[in-house]
């Protein structure tokens, strides 16, 4: 090249690193919704095509409250990073079959314009959004959102039936129908994204290898519910049994690893994790058992969300090159200047 | 079993070793610059007109910290003036016109036998050859060697070459194994202890072998293999990795007592002693998108950047960015006529194509830098509370602590300038410490009247 050249060319300068990994918000929340399409292609099986059009639905009311939110702000559009398109999904995945294709459009604005977008957009929100916009409509439609459709593999003729949740919640003894089998393959009425345990493993061991997720927050979470309904059991079933039914009826295995481990709204450190799985799980516990609506994971995670803060705030870990025998000699160092000042 | 530390990222490394070594012709002009090494700079001991030979002594700085500089070629000084230095700024430097005679300057002999067994003679021998850290950092060499004497009881070699591309080190244990060997026990003899360790990454197989092959015993060295994992090669990782002592915030590894010593030191250490030849060239690894090819180039210090890129392929595309160095901690040169120094172990040309960078960034707070960041900090809240300009928090969070790997800013989906805001942050304490130093000597002074 010749020197007059060179000297035109204007050249970036940038502190390091100069490069960058492939996996950026994008591809994350790409892989994310990759992780959800065993389900709905479960869900299409179960249910007929109603399932996939109000993911679409709920999808492009997402995308278009995210885009006239930022363009009437005057704010950069965040539509490409993909994150309002996963809301929609998860949004539309926890409602029941038979609910209307306009459900979504409210539950997207209360999840993004309110719930994400008033608290300054994506990672900022200090509560999940698809779960905010689920309590939201359970407690504005509670008609709408309990009313099941019978999937098709189960041949029954009828328009609506009781959940495996709502047998829990009752207590009353489960139906043979709902075998351990038909609950992991899906076969049993419910939000349509929750149905097929296997499937929903599936994207979750996806996302885990792809270490978009860890593995703290589902194993936690889904551990705890299985000792303490284990242990504690209920009247009329074995324990065994009360245990396998709590882990596979209900949003459990959906909302511990898509919406439990929701960046935003779930601890950074690694014991944090933990806890935070652990806190979802017992507070699941709790509100199967004593709440008054059968709604324990919305719930426990919506209670989690808010303690994140505080989790990590408390799990701080130390620098490299400090030694357990450094904190305790900085423990004393402190108790001593205490108690001299007294 | 490899050794290693925890946590840390796993770059795509673009290595190419079986490109063989290239010979770059010097350039007709080269551009020397005062100040190649960490410390005081040199003042020029020659003036416009003086001619010098290749390997004469033409500055020097009688501080402790500092290391003389040589001249790569043979031939008149044509200027005595500030140039562009690759790591920005404008620094006073020698220019030389190529006579392409490379008449050698005798002022340096081998060492005697005697004198090889001899520390004293060896550290005065590395100062006199102007040996610094040639892993990037361009300490100077006999003073971090001195600073261990008495303490280190653990001699640590610097082979992981854990940034991408970079192959200098690899070429060299391939190419100079026994040479090595003996200069990494001069810088044991030295630094007067029993053993060196010689930390290796296995993505070095070839190499590990060879020297195992040699006999590394003989010359008190025992070769440790390490995991393939960035930041291996960073003196705190590489002590945790082969001696499994932590080194203590704010301190350096020969407070645990372990002082780290790159390759390419040793090869110098090497080259000074046995054939009495001062730091005048080195590998250079020539890569990066804009380039028709990738070069390890054996280039004379003071070559402007770009003449090596021309004379190692040319470019296939208008470069964007050149880095110095490694792409991970590498330092962006601002022209191309800057010279490569001492401490150069690569020059990146890139394009759009290995920038990631995007506009408004937002943190989506899933905590990868944290999974990823050797010193156990927690860069996602180190950031936040630098954008409030939070001081008291960032220390809090040990910002000071971070010595800018760029772990966290590889591994960040988002896009943050992480690693560039804690230097920023670091600097910013820096002075305000040394405000408030200068506001205490203010007040004393006054006091004292």
């Amino acid at each position: 090249m010749a020197k007059n050249e060179s000297s035109k060319i204007v050249l970036d300068v940038a502190y390091q690193p100069q490069v960058r990994t492939n996996m950026d918000t994008k591809r994350i929340m790409l892989n994310v919704m990759l992780a959800l399409l065993p389900s709905l292609l479960a869900a299409t099986y179960e249910f007929g095509f109603k399932p996939v059009l109000m993911v679409i639905v709920s999808m492009c009311s997402a995308v278009f409250y995210e885009w006239a939110y930022r363009r009437l702000l005057k704010k950069n559009s965040t539509i490409f990073d993909f994150s309002a398109c996963l809301t929609g999904m998860l949004v539309a995945m926890t409602l029941p079959t038979s609910a209307p294709w306009w459900l979504p459009l409210i539950g997207n604005f209360f999840a993004i314009v309110i719930v994400k977008q008033l608290y300054g957009g994506l990672g900022k929100n200090f509560v999940n959004p698809a779960l905010a916009s689920r309590a939201f409509l359970i407690a504005s439609y509670a008609g709408i959102m309990t009313t099941w459709a019978p999937p098709r593999a189960m041949g029954v003729d009828a328009v609506t039936m009781a959940t495996p949740m709502s047998y829990l919640y009752t207590g009353q003894p489960m139906p043979e129908y709902f075998s351990y089998g038909n609950m992991f393959l899906g076969i049993m009425p419910g939000c349509f994204g929750e149905a097929c345990k296997l499937a929903l493993l599936l994207g979750g061991l996806y996302l885990i290898i792809r270490k978009i997720i860890s593995w703290r927050i589902p194993v936690s979470y889904i551990g705890t519910v299985a000792i303490l309904t284990f242990a504690f059991g209920h009247e009329g079933y074995d324990n065994f049994s009360w245990m396998m039914y709590n882990i596979l009826s209900g949003a459990l295995i959906l909302a511990a690893f898509f919406m439990a481990t929701d960046y935003a709204t779930s601890p950074v450190t690694m014991p944090g994790q933990l806890l935070y799985g652990v806190g979802c799980g017992a507070l699941t516990v709790l509100i199967r058992y004593f709440g008054s609506y059968p709604e324990g994971v919305t719930y426990s995670i919506l209670i989690m969300n808010i303690c994140t803060w505080a989790i990590d705030k408390a799990f701080r870990r130390h620098q490299f090159g400090v030694t357990k025998e450094d904190i305790a000699a900085e423990k004393a160092a402190k108790k001593a200047a205490k108690e001299a000042a007294k | 079993m490899t050794h290693t530390f925890k946590r840390g990222v796993h770059p795509n490394y673009m290595k190419a070793p079986e490109i063989p070594i290239s010979v770059v012709t010097p350039p007709p002009q080269v551009i020397i610059p005062m100040a190649q090494h960490i410390g005081a700079p040199d003042k020029p001991l020659v003036a416009v007109g003086d001619y010098v030979k290749m390997g004469q002594k033409i500055g020097e700085n009688p501080a402790p910290v500092s290391a003389p500089v040589h001249s790569s070629v043979s031939g008149k000084v044509v200027a005595v003036e500030p140039r562009p230095h690759p790591l920005g700024d404008m620094i006073m430097s020698v220019v030389i016109e190529n006579d392409y005679q490379d008449t050698p300057c005798e002022d340096l002999q081998p060492l005697t036998e005697q004198e090889l067994k001899d520390p004293e003679a060896i550290l005065t021998r590395i100062r006199e050859a102007g040996v610094v850290g040639m892993g990037g950092a361009m300490f100077p060499t006999a003073f971090k060697i001195r600073g261990g004497i008495g303490k280190v009881d653990k001699l640590v070699i610097n082979g992981a070459e854990c940034e991408p591309y970079l192959n200098g080190d690899h070429l060299t244990m391939l190419n100079f194994p026994e040479q090595l060997l003996k200069g990494i026990e001069l810088v044991r003899i030295a630094s007067g202890v029993e053993k060196a360790y010689y930390g290796i990454e296995v993505n070095k197989k070839d190499a590990i072998d060879l020297l195992n092959s040699l006999h590394p015993e003989k010359y008190g060295i025992e070769i440790v293999p390490e995991k393939v994992k960035y930041p291996q090669g960073a003196e705190k990782m590489q002590v945790k990795a082969v001696t499994g002592r932590e080194v203590k915030p704010g301190e350096i590894p020969s407070g645990v007592g372990a002082n780290v010593v790159s390759t390419r030191t040793c090869y110098a250490v090497y080259q000074a002693c046995y054939e009495g030849k001062p730091v005048i060239e080195r590998i250079v690894t020539v890569a990066g998108s804009a380039m028709n090819q990738t070069a390890n180039a054996l280039t004379r210090v003071g070559t402007p950047l770009g003449y090596l890129a021309e004379q190692c392929g040319g470019f296939a595309v208008t470069p964007r960015k050149i880095v110095l160095g490694g792409p991970m901690m590498g330092i962006c040169a601002t022209s191309f006529d800057a010279p490569t120094i001492k401490g150069t172990a690569g020059v990146l040309f890139f394009t759009e194509k290995e920038d990631k960078t995007v506009e408004n960034p937002s943190c989506i707070r899933c905590g990868k830098c944290i999974t990823v960041c050797p010193m156990n900090l927690e860069p996602v809240f180190m950031y936040l509370y630098y954008s409030k300009g939070d001081f008291d928090m960032m220390q809090k969070y040990h910002i000071t602590d971070c010595f800018e790997c760029g772990s966290c800013s590889f591994n960040c989906p988002a896009r943050m300038p992480l690693t560039h805001a804690f230097k920023t942050a670091k600097l910013m304490f820096q002075a305000k410490a040394a405000k408030e130093k200068a506001a205490a000597e203010a007040a004393a002074a006054k006091e004292a009247k």
